[in-house]
């Protein structure tokens, strides 16, 4: 057969070999993406974090592998401070491996807390700027975490993370609302649980940040009677504390000192815990009729004037003003 | 030399590629190809070691560091297969000719497709055992450091007043981690991205002039196929992007000629812990083995009356 001849054969049956199989894997790819197994589209920024021969192998199908070398690359910028250089490697990172939960919570820990603390603590730069640059970390820590999840919608960690941010007492004056934000981590907690995998303690965070949201107080003790009546395993001082106050809220005619009694177990144990829930300013927590039911309390367990929770000194609320002042 | 009339008298098709592909695969172990498997196992220990300050609770011990195994093993896995399918192809057809293999078997009633189909599974069965290799390293690896991360992990865990369900909850979600089924789908998928290219480079080695031309064109091939399914894309969405008509008849080509092998980076989302269906494997195999035999059946074509 004549080589021009034997060519166009080749050439022909090579295109309608490629336009039977085409409908194939158009489907195939189809089901495989919806299966959560085919990858995305890479990002154009993510090539400018790529070097050549690391595209190469991302382009022969390894992105994973790139991911692990970037996620390396990473750490050294984390030692080296170069915050910048974190989020933007963690950013060609999560376009890579979109999926491993592993990377968005490091990248947002690495912003959120760790940056954070960074600006927090660095006496170099002016204090505006600290203090800019220390909301900038935390806001971008949460967008990392919130991109996250919208990759990974049944993640119930990612869920859990964003609630923890959301509601960390070192961390939400960095919020414009802070009601806002601590009904976002409640929000965050009750999506990490509807997942059906998420840890005992999720559902227990979801009522302490529920409970610090104005205005959702019935909301709140619903919850907490419910988790309550689970068990022992949810009878923790501040679920039992926080207990107490809603219930206060809902009934301000209620007797705090003998209901705190019966919730605890012994007057000790209430005044105990009830003094601890009582300092913890900082993390905004309802105190509705503690202060008569531990000034009842104090006068059943007969305690001396002198060491009155009252005449303890209460640690001052987080205010980014005095953070940021030297 | 030219042999196109002979016809086979003796034995089945089955058994002349049978013993071909014995004869190609001894050949090919001389070669002492499986001195990879050292460095494979250097890799497999290796990635052990990179485990990165965790951040949060003991249900982040370790996560990066099986992550980083099978990341790190597939990813070996998919050199080592692509490179040895594409080389020991490429080699094949040049060395029988320079050592005068060819004339002998040719001169004997061997269909010449049973020849082309017997070194290629020849080179199929090299891989098929080196991956087979790999992976019993990868599976030991990762069997003796998930069990490792899961006991340091309840221990944290108890240590931080954890109750059983959640331990239980931790200790499933680690040992999914762990060596699984869909494990062993990547694995396979590795197999058949590395059998289309072998079969596409004995297809081009049956017209190239030299061992390197095929190892070039055969990488290239490779790294061309990864952009195949974006192409297919655009030209289905009909020029929606506004491209013209001679790009969409650029994507026409590109994705009617080039092999997709973007469907086999399915062991990305394995390796981030995506379970891997028996279908989508099952068609996977059906795309694996079209692409084989049509590549296969093209070498005959090409070979058929080549002289020599």
């Amino acid at each position: 057969m004549k080589i021009w001849r034997k060519t166009g054969i080749l050439v022909i049956a090579l295109l309608a070999f490629g336009a039977a199989r085409m409908p194939f894997e158009a489907a195939l790819q189809r089901e495989l993406r919806a299966a959560g197994l085919f990858p995305r589209k890479l990002e154009i920024g993510t090539w400018d974090h790529v070097d050549q021969t690391r595209a190469a192998v991302a382009l022969g199908g390894l992105r994973t592998l790139v991911a692990t070398f970037l996620n390396l690359r990473a750490f050294t910028f984390f030692t080296e401070k170069r915050w910048d250089k974190v989020a933007r490697t963690f950013d060609a990172i999560v376009d890579l491996a979109p999926r491993t939960r592993y990377y968005w919570e490091t990248g947002s820990w690495h912003q959120a807390y760790n940056a954070a603390s960074y600006y927090l603590n660095d006496s170099k730069l002016p204090p505006l700027r600290r203090r800019e640059a220390w909301r900038a970390s935390i806001l971008r820590g949460r967008e990392f975490l919130e991109r996250g999840i919208r990759n990974n919608p049944d993640d119930w960690s990612l869920y859990a993370n964003l609630g923890f941010l959301l509601s960390d007492s070192n961390k939400f004056p960095a919020f414009r609302d802070t009601n806002e934000s601590f009904y976002a981590a409640a929000e965050a907690y009750r999506k990490s649980t509807e997942t059906g995998r998420a840890l005992d303690y999720v559902r227990r965070s979801r009522l302490y940040s529920l409970a610090r949201v104005e205005g959702r107080e019935a909301e709140a003790l619903a919850l907490a009677r419910s988790l309550y009546a689970e068990g022992v395993r949810n009878h923790t001082p501040t679920l039992l504390a926080l207990l107490l106050v809603l219930e206060a809220h809902e009934n301000p005619s209620i007797d705090v000192a003998a209901r705190a009694i019966a919730l605890f177990g012994s007057a000790e144990k209430a005044y105990d815990a009830l003094s601890g829930h009582w300092q913890r300013t900082r993390e905004r927590f309802p105190v509705f009729g503690l202060a008569a039911g531990l000034e009842s309390l104090e006068k059943t367990l007969a305690v001396p004037p002198e060491k009155s929770v009252f005449k303890q000194p209460l640690p001052a609320p987080l205010d980014p003003d005095d953070m940021f002042r030297n | 030399m030219s042999t196109p009339t002979s016809k086979p008298t003796q034995g089945s098709h089955w058994s002349r590629i049978l013993t071909i592909s014995l004869h190609t695969f001894t050949q090919l172990v001389r070669m002492k190809v499986f001195y990879f498997l050292a460095i494979f196992a250097v890799i497999a220990i290796g990635s052990n070691f990179f485990e990165l300050p965790q951040h949060v609770g003991p249900e982040s011990v370790g996560a990066s560091v099986l992550r980083s195994i099978k990341s790190w093993s597939l990813g070996a896995m998919t050199l080592f297969s692509v490179v040895l399918s594409i080389v020991a192809t490429a080699l094949l057809l040049p060395k029988d000719v320079e050592d005068r293999t060819l004339y002998t078997i040719l001169a004997k009633p061997v269909p010449r497709f049973d020849y082309l189909a017997g070194k290629l599974l020849g080179v199929l069965m090299l891989v098929f055992v080196s991956l087979a290799l790999m992976d019993l390293l990868m599976i030991a690896v990762l069997q003796i450091r998930t069990s490792m991360v899961a006991v340091e992990q309840e221990a944290m865990a108890r240590a931080m007043g954890w109750t059983q369900d959640a331990i239980d909850s931790l200790r499933a979600e680690t040992v999914a981690n762990g060596p699984n089924w869909s494990l062993q789908g990547a694995v396979f998928a590795v197999f058949l991205r590395a059998s289309i290219m072998a079969s596409l480079a004995l297809l081009i080695s049956t017209f190239s002039s030299s061992t390197l031309f095929t190892t070039i064109v055969s990488f290239l091939i490779y790294f061309i196929g990864h952009f195949q399914a974006d192409a297919r894309d655009a030209y289905l969405q009909g020029g929606q992007a506004g491209e013209g008509v001679l790009a969409r008849i650029g994507t026409l080509l590109i994705s009617l000629v080039l092999p997709d092998f973007q469907l086999f980076n399915v062991i990305d989302a394995v390796i981030e812990g995506q379970a891997m269906p028996l279908v989508a494997l099952g068609k996977l195999a059906l795309v694996g083995l079209y692409y084989a035999l049509f590549f296969t059946i093209a070498s005959w074509f090409v070979f058929s009356d080549k002289e020599f």
